[in-house]
């Protein structure tokens, strides 16, 4: 019996390393399905002149690009396969293969995407901090040569091109960004004659009015967190101004600094204590929450713009938006307006077909699509904004009248901490009163976190 | 040894090679890289970096970790004795030929037809606070006073998950029970009835020690069950709200999906493997024994 056992166990290992050795390449074999659909186009055209045909299939030699995408919400869904199809359009030489990944999903596969042998080309995601982290480890393709002979230096925006940039190299495109805002129905606030309000005392009263009146002031849903990120974003960038809070997310201040906790027992607190925000946040998402807003039961809801992404269109001659009260006119103003964008992975397979698509999407049409379509704000100055909706004039005007522009909470802050301190705010909400130990609690998160990078 | 009959032992193996294999290179090698890489500060991205034991020394300072481990004791406790009581009691109710019989069993079955993250998604929908059937139910028949945000208070949102687990596996008992009642010798059963044993003496002096092999297997794949607990969890709640419904399962997904800390995120679940272990072995060895038994 042993006999057999040695070489058997041998023969396995063997077998096992040569398994392991094999680079596997799944992605490569697509351009073969695709080659197959366009031969059986041709024979059906014209049977008789076989011979003048014989040449098209020669064309067929396409070229691809291999793109993963996080647009999977329905309304950005279209919207980028519409700019695939352009782009497609544009270059019948160069097929783009598009995945779409559930937003949430792609975030946890980037890491392996980015460090496979054969990642995928063209890739969406955040600009700034998270894109950073990875331009760091040289998993993200220097593509200054794609901004240099698209003239972006001069059509972006320094503050994008900064974005973009590492050590004076372009690495990213920034794509489009939208504004944070609070939310409102007009009509309610007509009904309580009601003015959108610019400063503190004006949002508290508001607040009481709506209270007194059977309508919870503020709808907020709160199950994955971020939303309450938002309240924190705001209340921080208001009481200790933008310079602060961008130092707390880059773990150079600590949360256990007293003017942190202002924040939360002076601002933050009142608001939960009087009962402004609907009952139980925490049991719905951000979109579940929405429903009040719509019905009426709520009137004001902190929220990016994609909110009207998902406010039903018949309804939304009621919404409108102001930005969030200014408490000490003193401390510069300061917005979150994340900005997402492409970038090309390091290993990318296909480089030239990828800067080619990189610069269609960073370019004028394809920014003018997404603009007119979707109603986000281009990056390229180029786009013509005269068809601009009044909502996108007038969230263009508040951030460009912004003193600062940060990105959100979970961009501007390392994931970690973004995740301790996420729980530490719906914490909070439950107990406000613990709030010095929350906060106690973070900063010892904030010293581990960021000692090891 | 003759040639034949060496071939005819080496046959088993030589149909055993490619399973082995692919077992080996799927299931066991990854095992082991968790191992190694719960030695690590491995993010998914960088080379890892060796640290020792540093990721569990953090571990058993991290609350979480203990919040995670309470969790899921009680999501053992609970399923070990209302599903097993619940489904034995229905499986010695439906064991007879009522009429509805068998209408009864397949309806305390079908929980199990659906994935746990459908069970979670209409759960989570009918725990809703404001418009939830349960929370809309209790105020129309008056009792208003008793609706909660049930997965959004710290103090029952584990419960109300559980009571989700308990609900689909009543069912899945239930069956067990019934058909080790299949392997109850009715003779020993009249005799006991002859010697004037009532309804009740039967059952706990015959019927029940009869089926103590069921039992014990119910009961450790039970365990086995809440230690994997993980889907309706991340469906549910994620853990929250801040990390009141935590298991572990739920937290190593947390640290090593989302936050990115693979090494901390492996050493989670080697921590929850060495848990499993014992009670897979328990598992493992009656089930071999009862082989043996046949």
């Amino acid at each position: 019996m042993k006999k057999f056992v040695f070489p058997l166990l041998a023969a396995m290992t063997i077998l096992a390393l040569v398994a392991a050795c094999q680079p596997e390449t799944v992605t490569v074999e697509v351009p073969v399905e695709r080659t197959v659909e366009v031969q059986v186009e041709v024979p059906v055209e014209r049977t008789v002149e076989v011979e003048v045909e014989v040449e098209v299939p020669v064309e067929v030699e396409k070229s691809l690009v291999i793109y993963n995408s996080y647009m999977s919400d329905p309304a950005p869904r279209e919207a980028d396969a519409e700019q695939v199809r352009m782009f497609e359009e544009m270059y019948p030489n160069i097929d783009v293969v598009h995945s779409t990944v559930a937003h949430e999903d792609f975030k946890q596969a980037i890491r392996a995407y980015l460090t496979a042998s054969t990642p995928p080309d063209v890739m969406t995601w955040f600009a700034g901090n998270r894109a950073r982290f990875f331009i760091d480890k040289d998993l993200i393709m220097d593509i200054s040569d794609v901004w240099e002979r698209e003239g972006w230096n001069e059509t972006y925006p320094a503050g994008f091109r900064a974005m973009s940039s590492v050590g004076g190299k372009q690495y990213f495109v920034p794509a489009s960004w939208y504004w944070w805002a609070v939310y409102y129905r007009a009509d309610i606030f007509d009904q309580y004659g009601l003015e959108p309000p610019e400063t503190w005392a004006d949002f508290l009263q508001v607040c009481e009015t709506l209270k007194e009146n059977g309508v919870a002031p503020i709808a907020i849903g709160t199950k994955y967190r971020w939303t309450s990120a938002a309240w924190f974003d705001y209340l921080n960038m208001r009481v200790n101004g933008p310079e602060f809070h961008i130092d707390l997310m880059l773990g150079k201040e600590s949360y256990d600094d007293p003017r942190v906790l202002t924040v939360f027992s002076d601002y933050w607190a009142p608001l939960i204590e009087n009962g402004y925000f609907i009952e139980d946040p925490a049991a719905y998402s951000w979109s579940e929450a929405l429903q009040f807003l719509i019905n009426g039961e709520a009137a004001m809801y902190l929220m990016g713009d994609f909110l009207r992404d998902s406010y039903p269109d018949e309804e939304e001659a009621n919404l409108d938006f102001f930005r969030f009260p200014i408490i000490d006119p003193a401390v510069p103003v300061g917005e979150d307006a994340p900005t997402d964008g492409y970038f090309i992975a390091a290993n990318a397979q296909h480089v030239e077909e990828a800067k080619q698509f990189i610069a269609f999407l960073g370019g004028v049409e394809a920014q003018q699509y997404f603009a007119d379509n979707l109603g986000r704000l281009p990056t390229n100055m180029e786009v013509d904004t005269g068809g601009f909706t009044d909502m996108q004039k007038k969230g263009l005007a508040l951030i460009q009248s912004a003193d600062f522009v940060a990105q959100f909470y979970d961009r501007d802050t390392t994931p970690e901490m973004a995740d301790v301190g996420m729980n530490g705010f719906m914490e909070f909400w439950d107990n406000p009163g613990d709030i010095a130990d929350i906060l106690a609690r973070l900063e010892a998160t904030r010293q581990e976190v960021f000692a090891e990078e | 040894m003759t040639r034949e009959k060496r071939l005819s032992q080496l046959t088993p193996y030589l149909f055993l090679i490619l399973p082995l294999i692919i077992y080996l290179i799927w299931v066991i090698g990854p095992m082991f890289y968790t191992f190694y890489l719960s030695l690590t500060n491995w993010d998914g991205v960088s080379t890892p970096d060796f640290i020792g034991l540093r990721n569990y020394q953090r571990l058993f300072k991290d609350p979480v970790f203990y919040i995670s481990l309470k969790n899921n004791l009680k999501w053992i406790l609970s399923f070990i004795t209302i599903p097993v009581v619940a489904g034995l009691a229905l499986a010695m109710a439906l064991n007879r030929s009522i009429p509805g019989a068998k209408a009864f069993k397949a309806s305390f079955y079908s929980p199990l037809v659906l994935s746990l993250v459908v069970c979670g998604l209409i759960w989570g929908w009918m725990y809703q606070p404001a418009n939830g059937l349960i929370n809309a139910t209790l105020r129309a028949v008056g009792l208003g006073a008793l609706a909660r945000g049930w997965l959004s208070d710290k103090n029952l949102v584990m419960w109300a998950i559980i009571a989700v687990g308990i609900w689909r596996q009543v069912g899945y008992v239930m069956v067990l029970y019934l058909a080790g009642l299949q392997g109850v010798d009715p003779g020993l059963i009249d005799a006991s009835k002859v010697d004037g044993c009532s309804g009740w003496l039967t059952f706990r002096h015959v019927i029940f020690p009869l089926l103590t092999p069921v039992t014990v297997i119910v009961v450790v794949i039970s365990i086995i069950d809440s230690l994997r607990a993980f889907d309706l969890v991340s469906v549910m709640t994620r853990g929250g709200p801040y990390n009141s419904s935590s298991v572990l399962a739920n937290f190593m997904y947390i640290q090593a999906f989302n936050n990115y800390k693979m090494g901390y995120g492996a050493a989670i679940s080697v921590v929850l493997f060495l848990i499993s272990l014992v009670f897979i072995f328990i598992y493992l060895w009656r089930v071999l024994q009862t082989e043996m038994e046949y």
